[in-house]
Parts: C-alpha cells; sequence; structure tokens
C-alpha cells in the first residue's frame, strides 16, 4: 500500500476521532488534545489516547468509541490503541503552598464522627491505586488519627535532613497526626501547634509524584478543620455522610465550610447505606436509606455512590488489611471502585475549568 | 450562590488596588480604604465588631508592599506601615467594593 494511501487513511482517523466525545468533558478527543503518536503503515493503525487520570472509569468505553469510530473507514487493516493517562493537576495550586510532587489533594470530611470517614479514606485511596494512580494519605485528623492502624502501618516516618520520609503500605506512603505522639497520650493539639505539624507535612514531606493526596480530615466543622482546609492547598472536597435525616444538616454545615473557603465539593458519599443480613439475607436500613442522595441533591452536589454496612469492612480495617486488598474481587471492593472513579474524572473536570487568580506585583 | 471569585488582582498605581471578577465586575479600593477596613483582630474587636483603627492611624500615602493569596478565598496584604495581619476574604472584598453599583450610599 502506497504512502499516500496511509496518509489519507491518517486524515480520515483524525476526522473520526474528532466526532469521538469524552463522555465527561463532553469535548471530542481530537478537540480536548488527547490524540498522540499517530501513525499509519500499511493500513495498521496505531495511536495513544491520553487520558486526565489513570482513574478513568471511562477508559473502555472510549476505546470502544474509537474502535467504532474507525470501523467505517475503508483500507484499515488493524487498529491498535494504547490509553494511557497525564494526571491533570492545577485546582490545588491556587495561592497555596504547592506540595511538591502532589497533583491534586483530595479532602475527605464529614460534618460529625463516626460516619467512617476514615475507612472510606483509606479505601478510596486503596482504589484510587488499583485503578492505577499513584496516590498518598495524609491523616489529619487529630481527634483520632487511626489511619497507620488500618492500614497496619508499625514504622515511623524517617527524617533525613528536614525532609520527612512517611511510611508505606500497599504503595501508599502515609503521614499521620498518630505519628506524632506516642500511643495512648491524650491528642490536644491547640491552635498554632496544629498549624505547624500541618504545615509542616505540607511542607516538610517527602510523598514522590502523587496522582492524588487523599487528605483525612478531623471530623466536624470547627476551628480544626477550617485551618485544615485554609493550608493545605485542597482540590476538591468529599462529603461523607450516614443515610439518616440529619445527615443532611451535617452535610450543610460541612459544604458551607468549603463554601467559605473556596474549596470545591466533589459529592456526597453514603456510607452504612444498608446491611445485607449474610444469613437470611434481609436487607435492613439500620441508619435508614437515601438521606444521601437526599442531601446531595438538596445541597446541589453530585451524589458520588454508596457503600453498604459489613462486618467485613471494619474487620478488614481492624486487621490493617482494607477491604480492597483483603477481598478485591467483592462488591463492597467494588462499590469504592466506582467511587473513586466517579472522583476522579470530577476532578479532571474540575481542573480543566480550573483558570488561576492572578496577582499584579507590587512597586 | 457561589462565593464570588477574582480573576486579577493588581495595583493599577500606588494609589489603589483593582480586582477583576470572574463574573465581570471590577472592584477599584482605595489603599486607605482598604487599610481602613482591615479585618483583623487588632482593627476590630473580636466581642463588639467596633473597629478599633481610626482614620487618622492610617497615612494618606499607605499602600500594600507585599501580598499573597490565601488558599482559594482570601487576600492577604502587607501594607507599608508594617500592618499585615489582615487577611481580605473574597467574600469580604465583594461586600466592600465601594463602586456606586454596589454601595450607592458610600462614595
Amino acid at each position: 500500500m502506497s504512502q499516500e494511501k496511509d496518509q489519507e487513511i491518517g486524515q480520515m482517523v483524525m476526522k473520526a476521532l474528532g466526532r469521538v466525545i469524552e463522555p465527561d468533558f463532553k469535548k471530542d478527543l481530537v478537540t480536548l488534545k488527547m490524540i498522540e503518536d499517530l501513525s499509519v503503515k500499511d493500513g495498521n493503525v496505531t495511536f495513544t489516547v491520553i487520558l486526565t487520570t489513570p482513574a478513568c472509569p471511562l477508559k473502555e468505553e472510549i476505546k470502544k468509541a474509537c474502535m467504532e469510530a474507525l470501523a467505517p473507514i475503508a483500507g484499515i487493516r488493524s487498529v491498535d490503541i494504547h490509553m494511557t493517562s497525564r494526571t491533570t493537576g492545577g485546582g490545588a495550586r491556587e495561592g497555596k503552598a504547592e506540595i511538591e510532587g502532589v497533583k491534586n489533594v483530595i479532602a475527605v470530611s464529614s460534618g460529625k464522627g463516626g460516619v467512617g470517614k476514615s475507612t472510606t479514606a483509606v479505601n478510596l485511596a486503596i482504589a484510587l491505586t488499583e485503578l492505577g494512580a499513584k496516590v498518598g494519605i495524609l491523616d489529619s485528623d487529630v481527634y483520632g488519627p487511626n489511619i497507620p492502624m488500618m492500614l497496619g502501618i508499625n514504622a515511623l516516618p524517617k527524617q533525613v535532613n528536614n525532609r520527612w520520609f512517611p511510611p508505606k503500605a500497599y504503595g501508599i506512603p502515609v503521614m499521620s497526626m498518630a505519628f506524632m505522639a506516642p500511643p495512648g497520650a491524650p491528642l490536644i493539639w491547640r491552635g498554632p501547634m496544629l498549624h505547624g505539624i500541618i504545615t509542616q507535612f505540607v511542607r516538610d514531606v517527602e510523598w514522590g509524584e502523587l496522582d492524588y493526596l487523599v487528605v483525612d480530615m478531623p471530623p466536624g466543622t470547627g476551628d480544626a478543620q477550617l485551618s485544615l482546609a485554609q493550608l493545605v492547598p485542597v482540590t476538591g472536597a468529599i462529603i461523607v455522610t450516614t443515610p439518616q435525616e440529619v445527615a443532611l444538616s451535617d452535610s450543610r454545615r460541612g459544604l458551607a465550610m468549603f463554601q467559605k473557603v473556596n474549596v470545591p465539593i466533589l459529592g456526597i458519599v453514603e456510607n452504612m447505606s444498608s446491611f445485607h443480613c449474610p444469613h437470611c439475607h434481609h436487607e435492613t436500613p439500620i441508619f435508614s436509606q437515601g438521606g444521601g442522595e437526599k442531601a446531595a441533591a438538596e445541597l446541589k452536589v453530585p451524589f458520588l455512590g454508596r457503600i453498604p454496612i459489613d462486618l467485613s469492612i471494619r474487620q478488614a480495617g481492624d486487621e490493617g488489611r482494607p477491604i480492597g486488598i483483603a477481598q478485591p474481587e467483592s462488591p463492597l471492593a467494588e462499590a469504592y471502585l466506582k467511587i473513586a472513579g466517579n472522583i476522579a474524572s470530577r476532578i479532571s473536570v474540575l481542573n480543566s475549568e480550573f483558570t488561576p487568580i492572578t496577582l499584579g506585583t507590587l512597586a | 450562590m457561589a462565593t464570588p471569585s477574582p480573576k486579577h488582582i493588581e495595583a493599577p498605581d500606588s494609589r489603589s488596588v483593582r480586582i477583576v471578577w470572574r463574573d465581570g465586575h471590577e472592584s477599584l479600593y482605595g489603599n486607605q480604604y482598604l487599610r481602613l477596613s482591615c479585618p483583623c483582630a487588632a482593627c476590630v474587636n473580636e466581642w463588639t465588631g467596633e473597629r478599633t483603627i481610626r482614620e487618622s492611624d492610617v497615612p494618606m500615602e499607605i499602600r500594600p508592599v507585599s501580598w499573597h493569596l490565601v488558599g482559594n478565598y482570601a487576600l492577604s496584604v502587607g501594607f507599608s506601615d508594617g500592618h499585615d495581619t489582615g487577611i481580605y476574604s473574597f467574600e469580604f472584598l465583594r461586600d466592600h467594593c465601594p463602586c456606586p453599583s454596589c454601595h450607592p450610599k458610600t462614595r
């Protein structure tokens, strides 16, 4: 086959891909500059699709849409599509000291304690890792920092030349308030101390290259939470809630706090959704039903998904082997993967819409 | 309701600070007005809300000498009189826009 023919096919391929719409951005792949390294040789087409997150839940869908778009083009012998990603950052940068190497910061918060916020943070971090992203966890829960326990971490961070090297579990580097106090000692962080430690976590920790840093926030909407939201360059926040009616008022507080400091809300996760009895398979909505979805609708933020109450989530956490590691094929792990994918998509869209505030120089 | 967000903040001359907002609105703050509006605890009594800074305390030729953005929500300004504890949230700045359509009664 001639070179001219290959060239012609190449043009037709680009034209066809220009009609494939990315479902999150609602624009075509060519406009979004997602197509690279197109080559056609003897009718064999190869190209790369650059996604904005390795955790893209639409990976297969986009690939399939490309294949379908190219199907009618005459002269194509084979199509080989590489899917890769370049995680976008941006939202986190505005105004705050950037965390070196960290592209996006996700704050996991809750309007009140006891809703499973830390469990959700850990499992979402695992799920994002499973989806192919590089993830770290900053456990900033000043009242009960127990992420290291949930991940089975016994080591402490190493300090070299004023840089902290966090311990890792399942490839995830973890910094925690728990490292800052002996076990069993009461945690009484006063404002300025907290400020100092969080500043250190942001400035002096060697996170490595991360697509997402998941920050486990202290529960509630008080002073500590506000300082954190101000100090840490958060790309977006998720609010974890239980399904009962009071969840709405608590979520509203959480939402208002983040709005106060202009942090976008990625959405609401409903935890402890309902209990499936393993014996009689009866579903019991212990904490009622649908509260998270209702809260999301009323507060006009996305609903990211629900996680059922399941003994194995708690057991896995206590053993230091989160459910995504202990039972990666379970419906629970699936539920976390789905939510993680939703979060990754939301962040990509946010970053694409983000334009920084420009600050003029002073004479 | 979305919190107002600036697109661009600058000091167009030695007398004022200008903010161009994302919704297209423009605010021009006189330096002295900005310094006198400082919402920090040293300038406003935290219990009563009473303003403790007086106009006579602020020189006419005051101007910002340093500034940085605070998170996604505020501007921190250091003034030529050495005062640098004011954090002006964008919401506050928009509320205090001195233009005639925002504040028909003041200036």
